[in-house]
C-alpha cells in the first residue's frame, strides 16, 4: 500500500466514522448545568440514571462559569443571540424572572399539565414559588435549595465555654474573646464576602432586612436601616473581628480560610459543610457546628435565599424532551441524592428529615426553618443591575472609599428606575 | 452578431477600471458585512431603548440614550479614566520601551535572551497579565506587600483603595505595552547608520550627546509610529483592569470599554450600551485624526 492509497483508506474510515448516526431516533438534549458550586459531578450521575431509564434519549453536559454573574453573562451572549444549541439551562434564583421577561426561558405550565402555577409550586419549599412563578406560570423547577449560614468551630467555642451568638454585637464579644485567648494574629474573629460578587448583595442585605425592612420592587430602601448595617459590618472591621481587607473576601476565600483553620465564625451558603467535612485540605474537619445567622440588635435572624432552577430554553428544538428532564432533575429522589452526596439542600421540606439525609448533614434540622423563612433578594428583571450596583457600592464601603451614607443614596439613586 | 461578439470580447478583456473594480469587489463586500454592516447596526441601535430583557419591543427614543450618558457622572468618570490611564500608560511605556529598547540594540554577543525577554511580556495575553499583577498586589498573599515587609513597611490592601488600585492598573500596563513599544524602536534603532556614530565620534560629541543629537531625532518617526499604537489601544483598555478590578473600587478604575461591557452584557440594556459605544467611537476618531494630521504635516 503507498502513502497515498494509505492516506485514502484512513480518510474514508474518518468520514464514515463520523457519518454513523448515535441509533436513529435518539434525541440529545445539551444541558448547561453551571460550575463546579453547582456540583456537575452529581448533575451527570443523575443524568446517566435519566438515560438508562429513557432509552433514545442522549444528554450532553456543559459546564463553565466558576460564578453566577459569570455564568449570566454566558448565557446572556447565548440566549440573546437566540441559540438554540442549549435545550435546558441551570439558573441561578436571582434570574428566571430576568430571562423570562426577555422571552428567554419557556414556560412549563403546558409541558407540567399545570393548571394552578402556586399550587403546583407548594411541594417546594415557599421561596421558589415566588422565584419560579411569574404571571402565573412556571418558568423554572429548583434543584437544590441553599442559604447562608453561620459556621463556626466548636472546638474554639467549647475550650471558651461559649454558645453560638444571637446578635452580632454577641458575636463581636465572642470573637474579641477568642481571639485574645488565642494569641494567634492570623485568627480571624469573622469572614463574610466584601468582594464585589452576587455575594455582596447577601452582605448588604442581611443586616438590612434583620431590621424588618424589606427591598423589592416598589418598596423603597429605608435609608437609614442600610446605613445601620453598613456601620454594623465596619465595626466588625474596626475592632479587629473581621480582617481590614473584607473588600477583598469572595465566597472561595471564607471557605478556604476557614477550612485552613484561620477563622471562628464564618458566613457561607449551605454547600461549605460538605468541603468543610469532606475535603482532603479542611483542617477543621469534625469541629465544625452551623448556626442561624445572628440578627440585628432588637431585630430579627434572617438569612439570604439562594439556590439553583432548571429550566427550558424558548430556543430549544425539543422542549418536550428537555420539560420531561427538569421534572425529573427536580424530583424527590435526586433532591434526596443531591443532599446526601454533595450536602446540597433539598428543596423538598419532607427530605430534611429523612433518616439517611440527616446521617450525613447532622445540621439539617435546624437548617429547615431557617430556608423556609429566608428572605429573597429583590425580585425584578432588572436584577443584573439591581446586583451590579449593590454589590459595588456595598463593596466600596467596606473598602472605605466612600462613607456608608453616601453609599447608600448612590444604592437608592442608581435603582430609583430599575425598582420602580 | 458582430455587437454580440463584441459583448463577450469585452468580457474576454474588460477595461482597467472594470478589472479593478471586478477584483476589488469581494474584499468590498466582506468589509461590509463585518465592518461597515456593525458599525451601522450599533448606531441604529443606539437610537432604541432595546434590552434584552425588555421583551420584544423596543421604542425609538431618538438622543435619549446620548443624552443620559452626557448627563452620568458614571460616563464621565469612565472618559476621565480612560484618558488618563492612556495618557499616563503611554507615556510610561515609552519611556520604559526606549530605555528597554537601547539596551536590546547594545552590542551583547549572546542577543537572544534579551530580544526573548522582550517578546515574552507582549506575547502573554492580556487577561494573564492581569489576573498575575492581581495576585502580585493581593493584600494577604502577594509578592509586594512580602517586600515591604521585608524592608519594614506596613502592608496596604493596594487594589482596595482608588489611588493605589489605580497606580497599579497603571504599572501593569506599562509592564505590558513597554516591550512592544521596544520592538518598534529597536527596529528603528538599526535603521541608524553606524556611520553617523562614527562621524559624531571623530567630532569629539559625547555619549549622551550623540544619543540627543543622532538617535533621538533619527528615532522620532518610530516614535510616533509607537505612540499612534499605544494611545489607540490605550483607549480600549479592559482587560487588564477588568481581571484586576473589575473596576473599583467604587468606579476609580473603570474605562470606557468595561462601562460598554457591564451595560449591554451584564444590564442587557443595549440600546444605551450602544450610545456608550458611539460615544467611545468618536473620542477614539479623534484622537486618531489628530495623530493623522500630525503625521501628514510630517
Amino acid at each position: 500500500m503507498n502513502t497515498c492509497t494509505r492516506f485514502l483508506t484512513l480518510a474514508a474510515a474518518v468520514v464514515s466514522l463520523a457519518a454513523v448516526p448515535p441509533a436513529l431516533a435518539d434525541t440529545v438534549l445539551r444541558v448547561f448545568a453551571g460550575g463546579p458550586q453547582q456540583r456537575t459531578d452529581l448533575t451527570r450521575k443523575m443524568f446517566d440514571e435519566y438515560e438508562k431509564s429513557h432509552p433514545g434519549v442522549k444528554i450532553n453536559l456543559e459546564s463553565g462559569g466558576a460564578t453566577s454573574e459569570l455564568q449570566r453573562q454566558y448565557l446572556s451572549t447565548v440566549l440573546g443571540a437566540k441559540d438554540s444549541s442549549l435545550d435546558v439551562l441551570i439558573l441561578d434564583i436571582i434570574n428566571p424572572a430576568q430571562y423570562y421577561a426577555a422571552g428567554w426561558i419557556e414556560p412549563l405550565n403546558g409541558y407540567l399539565g399545570v393548571k394552578d402555577a402556586k399550587a403546583y409550586m407548594s411541594k417546594y419549599l415557599p421561596a421558589y414559588a415566588t422565584a419560579d412563578v411569574i404571571d402565573g406560570k412556571v418558568v423554572a423547577l429548583p434543584d437544590f435549595a441553599d442559604a447562608m449560614f453561620l459556621y463556626y468551630r466548636k472546638d474554639l467555642l467549647d475550650k471558651y465555654g461559649v454558645r453560638p451568638p444571637t446578635t452580632w454585637n454577641d458575636l463581636a464579644t465572642v470573637s474579641e474573646k477568642i481571639q485574645q485567648g488565642e494569641k494567634n494574629p492570623n485568627l480571624q474573629g469573622l469572614s463574610f464576602q466584601g468582594a464585589p460578587i452576587e455575594g455582596a448583595v447577601c452582605t448588604f442585605l442581611l443586616p438590612y432586612w434583620s431590621q424588618g425592612k424589606d427591598y423589592q420592587k416598589g418598596v423603597k430602601l429605608d435609608k437609614k436601616a442600610a446605613v445601620n448595617g453598613l456601620d454594623m459590618w465596619l465595626g466588625m472591621v474596626d475592632k479587629g473581628v473581621a480582617k481590614k481587607n473584607i473588600a477583598e473576601v469572595k465566597t472561595g476565600d471564607t471557605v478556604n480560610e476557614f477550612m485552613a483553620g484561620h477563622v471562628v465564625f464564618a458566613i457561607n451558603w449551605g454547600f461549605a459543610w460538605d468541603l468543610f467535612q469532606t475535603d482532603a485540605k479542611s483542617k477543621v474537619k469534625g469541629n465544625v457546628g452551623v448556626a442561624k445567622l445572628p440578627a440585628m440588635q432588637g431585630g430579627q435572624p434572617v438569612t439570604c435565599i439562594g439556590g439553583w432552577q432548571w429550566s427550558v430554553s424558548a430556543f430549544s428544538k425539543n422542549k418536550a424532551e428537555a420539560a420531561k428532564l427538569v421534572q425529573f432533575m427536580s424530583s424527590p429522589d435526586v433532591s434526596k441524592y443531591l443532599s446526601i452526596n454533595g450536602s446540597l439542600l433539598p428543596v423538598y421540606a419532607n427530605v430534611y428529615s429523612d433518616p439517611a439525609v440527616l446521617k450525613v448533614n447532622p445540621w439539617y434540622g435546624l437548617a429547615l426553618p431557617v430556608v423556609e423563612s429566608a428572605k429573597s433578594r429583590p425580585v425584578t428583571e432588572r436584577y443584573a443591575e439591581v446586583s451590579d450596583v449593590v454589590r459595588t457600592q456595598t463593596s466600596a464601603a467596606l473598602a472605605r472609599v466612600q462613607k456608608p451614607e453616601a453609599t447608600v443614596d448612590e444604592i437608592d439613586n442608581r435603582l430609583s428606575r430599575a425598582m420602580r | 452578431m458582430i455587437a454580440r461578439v463584441r459583448g463577450v470580447e469585452r468580457f474576454a478583456d474588460p477595461g482597467e477600471r472594470t478589472l479593478a473594480a471586478l477584483l476589488l469587489a469581494p474584499a468590498a463586500v466582506l468589509l461590509a458585512l463585518i465592518v461597515v454592516y456593525p458599525i451601522g447596526k450599533l448606531v441604529y441601535n443606539a437610537f432604541f431603548d432595546l434590552r434584552l430583557s425588555g421583551g420584544q419591543h423596543a421604542p425609538f427614543v431618538g438622543f435619549d440614550n446620548f443624552a443620559s450618558a452626557l448627563q452620568d457622572g458614571i460616563f464621565w468618570n469612565a472618559v476621565w479614566v480612560t484618558v488618563s490611564i492612556t495618557i499616563i500608560s503611554t507615556i510610561g511605556a515609552l519611556l520604559v520601551g526606549l530605555a528597554l529598547a537601547l539596551l536590546a540594540n547594545l552590542p551583547y554577543r549572546i542577543q537572544w535572551p534579551v530580544r526573548l525577554a522582550l517578546l515574552l511580556p507582549w506575547a502573554m495575553p492580556l487577561a494573564f497579565a492581569g489576573l498575575i499583577f492581581a495576585w502580585f498586589f493581593n493584600t494577604d498573599y502577594g509578592v509586594v506587600n512580602d517586600w515591604l515587609m521585608r524592608i519594614g513597611i506596613a502592608p496596604r490592601s493596594w487594589l482596595l483603595s482608588p489611588g493605589t488600585a489605580y497606580a497599579a492598573v497603571c504599572i501593569t500596563l506599562v509592564w505590558k505595552s513597554a516591550s512592544f513599544i521596544a520592538l518598534i524602536l529597536l527596529a528603528g534603532l538599526q535603521m541608524i547608520p553606524r556611520s553617523l556614530y562614527e562621524a559624531a565620534e571623530v567630532d569629539g560629541a559625547t555619549r549622551l550627546q550623540q544619543f540627543r543629537e543622532v538617535t533621538l531625532p533619527l528615532l522620532v518617526p518610530s516614535i510616533v509610529v509607537a505612540l499612534i499604537f499605544r494611545t489607540i489601544a490605550g483607549l480600549q483598555t479592559f482587560d487588564i483592569p477588568y481581571t484586576m478590578t473589575k473596576g473599583g473600587p467604587a468606579h476609580a478604575t473603570q474605562t470606557l470599554a468595561m462601562l460598554i461591557h457591564d451595560t449591554t452584557i451584564d444590564y442587557g440594556d443595549i440600546g444605551y450600551g450602544s450610545a456608550l459605544a458611539v460615544l467611545m467611537f468618536l473620542l477614539s476618531m479623534v484622537v486618531t485624526a489628530l495623530y493623522l494630521r500630525r503625521i501628514q504635516r510630517d
